[in-house]
Order: C-alpha cells, then sequence, then structure tokens
C-alpha cells in the first residue's frame, strides 16, 4: 500500500470511529435523567486520538528505522554475494539500487542494476508488514477506546491530558531538529576527522578540495583561509559598511526624524531584509563586482579580481544595514528618557548628547545587535556563492579573490562526489565549525543584552 | 566682554559640528534608502525586457511546400527554413527561435486556411536577435535586425510563454511556471508541517508550560534555531532526509520538510507574542463558566491570538520562499524541463531558478533572470502586504 493511502486509510478508521462514538455516547443522554461530566463529541475526539495515535508514531519511528532493516535484508540475500568487499564502493551501488528500485533513471552500476529487483522485494516485504502493523494499531486503538464509551467514563478530562500529550510533541520538535543539527554534524565531522587530523584540518593553510591524495588528504584541506575569508568578509568589510550606515540611520530616524518621515521611512528601510539574497548575489554579481575590478585596476592593483571580496562584503554590508539599524535603535530607545533630558538641559547640543550619553549607556545593545549581525553575515551563503570566488587565498587585500565557508560548503556539495568521500565530508565538519561560531555569537550576545536590560530596569 | 567673544566662537563651532553630525545622520538614510531604490530599479528595467519578447513577421506559403497539419517536426521545421531564407536571405533561419515550428504547427492547426493560401505568421526571434534588437548584440545579430526592421518584420509583444513556460537551454524558449508550482509545493508541505507543529508548541509554552529546565531548554532551542544560518538546515536535510530517510532528492517534499524546519521557530516565536497579548480576563472569565483549559485554549485564547499568528507565518512563509542555500543542499537545482506534477517528482524553486540562469553564459538569461526576480519580488511584497494589512486591522479591532 503507498504512504498516501496508507495514511488515508487511518484517517477514515479516525472518522469512522469519531461519528460511531459520537452517535453511541449521543445515545446515553436521551433519558436526559442525569447531567454527564462529557459532551458526545469529547467521547468522539478520544476515540479519534486513540485510532490515529499509535500507528502514527508507529510510522514515524518506522521511516527512521526501516531503510536500515530493508538494506540488511538486500545484503542477506544471496545476490550481494558479489558486492565488492570496500565500504564505499558497497555503499555506492547500493545507493544505485535504492534509487532504481524507486524508479528514477539514469547511469547505474551493472551491480546495481542485478540488486536493484532483490531491493525492491525486500521493500516491498517490510512495506506490507508496515501497513498491516499501523491498520492492526489503529483497529485495536479504536476497538480499545470505543468499548470505553460509557457516561461513566470522564471523557472530556482523558481529552484533556490527550491534547497536552500533543502540545508538548509538537514543542518537543524544536528539540528534535536542534538534536538533529548537532548529531548529523557531529557525526559526519566524526568520519571526516578519522579520515583527517582535526589540527591539519583547523590550522593547514592549503585547501585544494579538487586534488585530494588519498595517501595524505589533509594537506590539501587545511581550512584556515576560509575561516580568515569568512572573518573579513562577513565580520570587517560587512560590518565597515553596515555598522556606520546602520547606526547612523537608526540616530536619524530614532532621533530627529518626525514621526511621520520615521512612519515611512522605517519600513521602507526594512525592504532591504525582505530582498532574498539570492537576489543580492545576482546584484552583487552582475553591477557590484566589475564596477569594484575596474576601481581596483583605477587604483593601480593590478591582480584586481572580479570575485574580489570587497564586492561581497560590500552588497552583505548592505543586507545587514536594516538589522543593525532596528537593533541600534532599540537600545537607544531603551535609555531612559532621564539621562537624554538632563543632559539636553544641561545645554548639550542633541549630537553631544547623542555622542556622549545615549551611545554610551545604549553600547552594550548595540555591541549585541553587532555580534547578531556579524552572526547572520558569516552563516549568508548566496551572495558569497555568487560573487566571492572558489580560490583560497590567505590574504589582507580586499581586491582579491577570496573564499568563506559557506561557499565552499555548497562547492563541496554539489559536485559529482560519493557521498563519504573525505571532500563531502568536509563539508560537514565545515558546518560544524559554522554552527559552533554562529551558536557563540549568538550566546555571547544575549548574554550581553541581558545583562545590560538588567541595569536599567 | 572679553570672555564673549571666545564663547561665541565655540557655541557657532559647537552649533555646525551639530549640523554635520545630523547631516551625516541623514545622509546615511538617504543612502541606504538609495540603495534600495537603485536595486529595485535595476531590477524593474532590466526585468522588464525579459517579459518582452522580439517576434518576426514571417511570409509563409505553405502550399508550395505541400504540408499536411498531421506532418511530424521536421516537414514543419524544413517549411520554416526554407520561408526564412526565401524573405531573408541566407542567415534568415538563424534569425527564428529553436522552437519556431510549433507555433507554425499550432497556427495550422487552428487556421487550416494556412494549408493552402499564402499568409504571415509571427514567430518569436532567436536569443542573439532578441538581444540586438532590445540593446546591443553581437555584430552579426545587429545586421539581422537592420535587415528585418528595412524587411518591416520586427514586431514586440508581451511574452506569455515566459509565465507558463519550463526551463529551457534557448533563452527565449525559457519559463518560469516549472519553477514557480515547484515553489508552490514546497511551501504547501512548509505549511502544512509548520503550521500546525508551530502553533501547537507555542500553545504549549505559554498557556501549560512547568516553569523547569526542560522548558528552558526548549525556549532555548527554538530562539538558538531562529538564527542557525540557513545552509545548515540544508545539510540537516541532506544528513538525514536524503541520507538516513533516503527521501527522493530534489523532491518538493524534502525541500518542504527542510523549510519546515526553518519556518517552525520562526512561527513559534510570532505565535507565543500573540498568544501573551490575549488579554488574561478572557481565560478568566471562560474558566469561570466552567470551560476546560483545552476548550479556552481553541475556543477563546487561540482565535483572538490568530490574526498575529497568522502574520507571523505568513512572514515565515516569505521567508522561506525567498530561500535557496538548504535547497541548494538537497539537489533542488537540477534541470527541470517539465513542471513537477506531485511532491516526490524532481523540482527547482523560483530562487534557486533565479541562481541556475545567473549562472548561463547566453546573454538572453540576464534578462529572464531579472524576469524571474521581478515575480519572485512581487509574491514577497505581496505576501508582506497581507500580513500588514491583517496586523493592522488587528490593532484597529483592539
Amino acid at each position: 500500500m503507498t504512504t498516501t493511502g496508507l495514511l488515508f486509510t487511518i484517517v477514515g478508521l479516525a472518522l469512522i470511529g469519531w461519528l460511531s462514538a459520537r452517535m453511541r455516547a449521543a445515545a446515553f443522554r436521551r433519558p436526559a435523567i442525569q447531567r454527564f461530566g462529557s459532551l458526545p463529541v469529547h467521547h468522539a475526539w478520544v476515540v479519534a486520538l486513540w485510532v490515529l495515535g499509535p500507528p502514527l508514531t508507529f510510522l514515524v519511528i518506522w521511516s527512521l528505522t526501516s531503510p536500515a532493516l530493508v538494506t540488511d535484508r538486500v545484503l542477506a540475500s544471496p545476490l550481494a554475494a558479489a558486492l565488492p568487499a570496500s565500504a564505499f564502493e558497497r555503499a555506492s551501488i547500493l545507493s544505485d539500487a535504492r534509487a532504481l528500485a524507486q524508479g528514477s533513471g539514469g547511469v547505474f552500476h551493472p551491480a546495481a542494476v542485478r540488486l536493484a529487483p532483490a531491493y525492491a522485494a525486500a521493500q516491498r516485504h517490510y512495506d506490507w508488514l508496515a501497513s498491516a502493523a499501523a491498520l492492526i494499531l489503529a483497529l485495536a486503538g479504536g476497538v480499545f477506546a470505543f468499548v470505553r464509551v460509557s457516561p461513566a467514563f470522564s471523557a472530556r478530562w482523558r481529552l484533556e491530558n490527550g491534547v497536552v500529550l500533543l502540545l508538548l510533541a509538537a514543542a518537543l520538535v524544536a528539540i528534535l531538529t536542534t538534536a538533529g543539527i548537532v548529531g548529523s554534524l557531529l557525526y559526519e565531522a566524526a568520519r571526516f576527522f578519522a579520515m583527517v587530523p582535526a589540527i591539519d584540518f583547523l590550522t593547514g593553510t592549503r585547501w585544494s578540495p579538487q586534488v585530494i591524495d588519498p595517501a595524505d588528504p589533509g594537506a590539501s584541506l587545511g581550512a584556515l583561509p576560509l575561516f580568515w575569508g569568512t572573518f573579513f568578509i562577513g565580520a570587517i568589510i560587512a560590518m565597515a559598511v553596515a555598522l556606520p550606515l546602520g547606526l547612523m540611520s537608526a540616530i536619524y530616524l530614532g532621533q530627529y526624524a518626525r514621526p511621520r518621515t520615521r512612519a515611512w521611512a522605517k519600513p521602507a528601510l526594512e525592504v532591504l531584509a525582505g530582498i532574498p539574497t539570492v537576489v543580492y548575489g545576482y546584484f552583487a554579481a552582475l553591477s557590484v563586482a566589475p564596477r569594484v575590478r575596474d576601481l581596483g585596476l583605477f587604483l593601480g592593483i593590478a591582480d584586481a579580481s572580479s570575485e574580489s571580496a570587497l564586492a561581497a562584503g560590500l552588497v552583505m554590508g548592505i543586507m545587514i544595514v536594516p538589522f543593525v539599524s532596528s537593533t541600534a535603535d532599540d537600545a537607544l530607545r531603551a535609555v531612559p528618557a532621564e539621562m537624554r533630558d538632563g543632559s539636553l538641559a544641561l545645554g548639550a547640543t542633541p549630537s553631544e548628547t547623542i555622542r556622549h550619553v545615549l551611545i554610551p549607556a545604549a553600547l552594550p545593545g548595540i555591541a549585541g545587535g553587532v555580534l547578531l549581525a556579524i552572526s547572520r553575515a558569516i552563516g549568508e551563503t548566496m551572495i558569497v556563492v555568487m560573487a566571492a570566488s572558489g580560490v583560497a587565498t590567505l590574504t589582507l587585500d580586499p581586491f582579491a579573490s577570496t573564499t568563506t565557508v559557506t561557499k565552499q560548503i555548497v562547492d563541496l556539495l554539489t559536485g559529482e562526489a560519493e557521498f563519504d568521500s573525505a571532500k563531502t565530508l568536509a563539508a560537514f565538519a565545515l558546518g560544524l565549525v559554522l554552527f559552533a561560531a554562529t551558536l557563540l555569537l549568538n550566546v555571547v550576545a544575549l548574554v550581553i543584552v541581558k545583562r545590560y536590560r538588567e541595569a536599567y530596569e | 566682554m572679553n570672555s564673549a567673544a571666545p564663547l561665541a566662537a565655540r557655541r557657532r563651532q559647537r552649533n555646525a559640528a551639530e549640523r554635520r553630525f545630523r547631516l551625516a545622520a541623514l545622509a546615511a538614510v538617504c543612502l541606504s534608502l538609495g540603495f534600495v531604490v537603485f536595486l529595485l530599479g535595476t531590477m524593474a528595467v532590466e526585468g522588464a525586457r525579459g517579459f518582452v519578447e522580439t517576434r518576426v513577421t514571417l511570409p509563409i506559403d505553405l502550399k508550395a511546400a505541400g504540408l499536411t497539419a498531421t506532418d511530424g517536426e521536421a516537414r514543419f521545421a524544413a517549411a520554416i527554413d526554407d520561408a526564412a531564407t526565401r524573405a531573408f536571405g541566407r542567415n534568415g533561419p538563424a534569425c527564428l527561435a529553436e522552437g519556431s515550428w510549433m507555433h507554425l504547427r499550432d497556427a495550422v492547426r487552428q487556421d487550416p486556411a494556412l494549408l493552402v493560401r499564402p499568409g504571415s505568421i509571427e514567430l518569436p526571434a532567436s536569443s542573439p536577435v532578441d538581444v540586438a534588437a532590445k540593446h546591443d548584440g553581437t555584430p552579426a545579430a545587429e545586421a539581422a535586425v537592420a535587415r528585418l526592421t528595412a524587411a518591416g518584420a520586427l514586431s514586440r509583444g508581451i511574452d506569455w510563454a515566459f509565465l507558463t513556460g519550463a526551463d529551457a537551454t534557448d533563452p527565449v524558449r525559457a519559463g518560469i511556471w516549472s519553477a514557480l508550482k515547484g515553489s508552490l509545493l514546497t511551501l504547501t508541505v512548509t505549511l502544512l508541517l509548520a503550521f500546525p507543529i508551530g502553533v501547537l508548541a507555542a500553545l504549549y509554552l505559554e498557556e501549560y508550560a512547568p516553569r523547569n529546565r526542560w522548558t528552558d531548554f526548549i525556549e532555548v532551542s527554538i530562539n538558538n534555531l531562529a538564527a542557525v544560518p540557513s545552509i545548515i538546515f540544508g545539510l540537516l536535510g541532506l544528513a538525514v532526509f536524503l541520507g538516513t530517510l533516503h527521501l527522493p532528492r530534489s523532491a518538493p517534499l524534502v525541500g518542504g520538510l527542510t523549510l519546515a524546519l526553518m519556518t517552525m521557530p520562526v512561527i513559534v516565536i510570532a505565535g507565543r507574542n500573540a498568544i501573551r497579548a490575549v488579554p488574561p480576563s478572557i481565560r478568566d472569565a471562560a474558566l469561570a463558566v466552567g470551560a476546560t483549559p483545552v476548550q479556552v485554549m481553541f475556543d477563546h485564547v487561540l482565535p483572538l491570538a490568530m490574526p498575529g499568528i497568522l502574520t507571523g507565518t505568513i512572514l515565515g512563509l516569505a521567508r522561506a520562499l525567498g530561500e535557496t542555500a538548504p535547497l541548494l543542499m538537497i539537489g533542488m537545482r537540477a534541470f527541470i524541463a517539465a513542471a513537477p506534477r506531485g511532491f516526490t517528482d524532481p523540482a527547482t524553486v523560483l530562487p534557486v531558478q533565479i541562481f541556475l540562469w545567473s549562472d548561463q553564459i547566453d546573454r538572453g538569461f540576464v534578462e529572464k533572470t531579472s524576469a524571474a526576480i521581478i515575480v519572485l519580488l512581487v509574491l514577497l511584497l505581496s505576501m508582506s502586504g497581507i500580513a500588514i494589512w491583517l496586523r493592522q486591522r488587528f490593532e484597529a479591532r483592539r
């Protein structure tokens, strides 16, 4: 049975359970002698939840475990005896066979073509088992709940508990996602560090994943230039643009502008935050990069690249402006009005008040906002994928080509490589570093902002 | 009197500094807003050209060619080549787009009279001619345009096929419908998953969660997920949905799942704010007349919080619609020549299509890319417009 068909059947069973439980419960009320704690609809929902809950929980768990079971069954079949011993080759043939069994086209290994029928058979076998088990669970749950429909049964409170469980499960999805991110990054990165020593990866200065020497993969997978490039583009160049523009915009809109100007200028500025990054990337590659290169040549820099760090960083800075400006605006507004009024009353001009009173008082909030902005900039992908170069260089020259962690993750994973090679696993190691860096920045920013808030409240 | 002069000078100086500072702040605002205008303006000018196609009016006499309506591609193509050579010289056939024979076939089916008497037909121009007719092209194409203009054969029209067609290798024939449909399918999956889970999680955290370590952990996870770079979600999708669960590659299903994980924290955060804004008196009144906590929640709190939740959901979906990087990770970057029919067909989405076209060398794709960007921006702006409208209506009522 197909997944959709199975789901429809289960939902259909739940509907039948709902209707029949409602009818049965409605029948109690006819004599109207006593008042009941539960309405018929409560009974109906309890039965429906009993029909839906067990099989759906089972199917979620099953979908996580069954692929391994199917593979085991295929490997146990006599056809699999001819498979090569190498784990990489074996995995690639198996994944080809899986793709064939699922009906996708393409070029496949001949061994995979032989194995595909066995794969399809194993898949069918387990699908059939799972469908039967899910249906039995649905029926059993429904019958169990249905026989308990009686005037004495407090369906209303059962339903309350069931709904709370449902809500808790929804809230747990967030934890599962976090666990999934950390788990998958750690697992794949651990496999990577089994092939390449961590010290080579973190401190090596040569990054050329196109040619990896199988004997010493660490020699061409030194990620230091990527870390530098990410920091250079995201934290230095982008912030050099975003910090003055964002802070000064916040000062003007928050302290000088008339309310009517602010009412239209602030949303207009926030349009920048709503533009998809792929549009910025296109703009950076099409309009900004050639001009930056011309500027570099004009300044006499002979090797000015059309994929320079400056072009990507400039556009990224523009993208971050509304973010910096709104956090700076919040921080400036949070400064108690007495401080500003006191300064103005002593005869300071508005700009002196802003520079000597408001900004120092709001500094922790602004710094927290800047850290969050940096975390967003270094995680930004499309601008650097489209405008930065793929060549990793350790350089201070903004006109030279520089690459970043995110750009390399995309490049490593969109090639034709095997899923298990050092090259693709390197992407997960880079992802782990990126995740850790952004997490650290976010936590530090939150701590700064929180402390500062406590100081004034 | 002696001290007044330096004081006045100093005041002038301070006032000048004040003016300078104020001007600098104004300049920052103008510069940022100027960039908005510049970016949107560039895209609008470039993209408007992408919606216009250059057409060539070709005089054709099918009677001489002996064509019938049921003939195949080869005979129609030959008839067009023949007519183009006769009308515009040796380079004539190169002035017409690759798929012109389909237009002729459709025209013949619609008006069989074309088969027996000489007539003329409007066909899309080839990409080099199209580019040359709109702005600077290659010398050969410019010459062809001059020749065609002299013959009075060139005209312009709105390219409806751009909105209804699929991706193609020839920019003249490339359309965005397949990418648009991919985006719709992906967002459907995202909405169906992220909305219920996000709303239920928000309800739990606001209405039920006891103050303990577990609740704190859930809260920290959600707030942190909202700040995780999107590409990390792509890595998660690649490792879990493709690597462990073996779901089909490039499918809207996988894209929707990945984006749902990304959108959910946004909905939870917006939902919690909206639920917190519901006055406690509503809850107390409902509880006082005997409603159970679940009844209070679903019958009273949720309806009042719904506009706020919907605003957050639409903004979250708008972000998901513009997202590119995680979808590249799960393989939604393939060349898709036909619109996907279901959630498991290989598909691409609008932003990825923009990315793919921006990589093309053919100059005709430059304006197609900008035109696709316009479509994407119009969609996003209308979504934020709906969100703002909802918010204002909601605030006016309270």
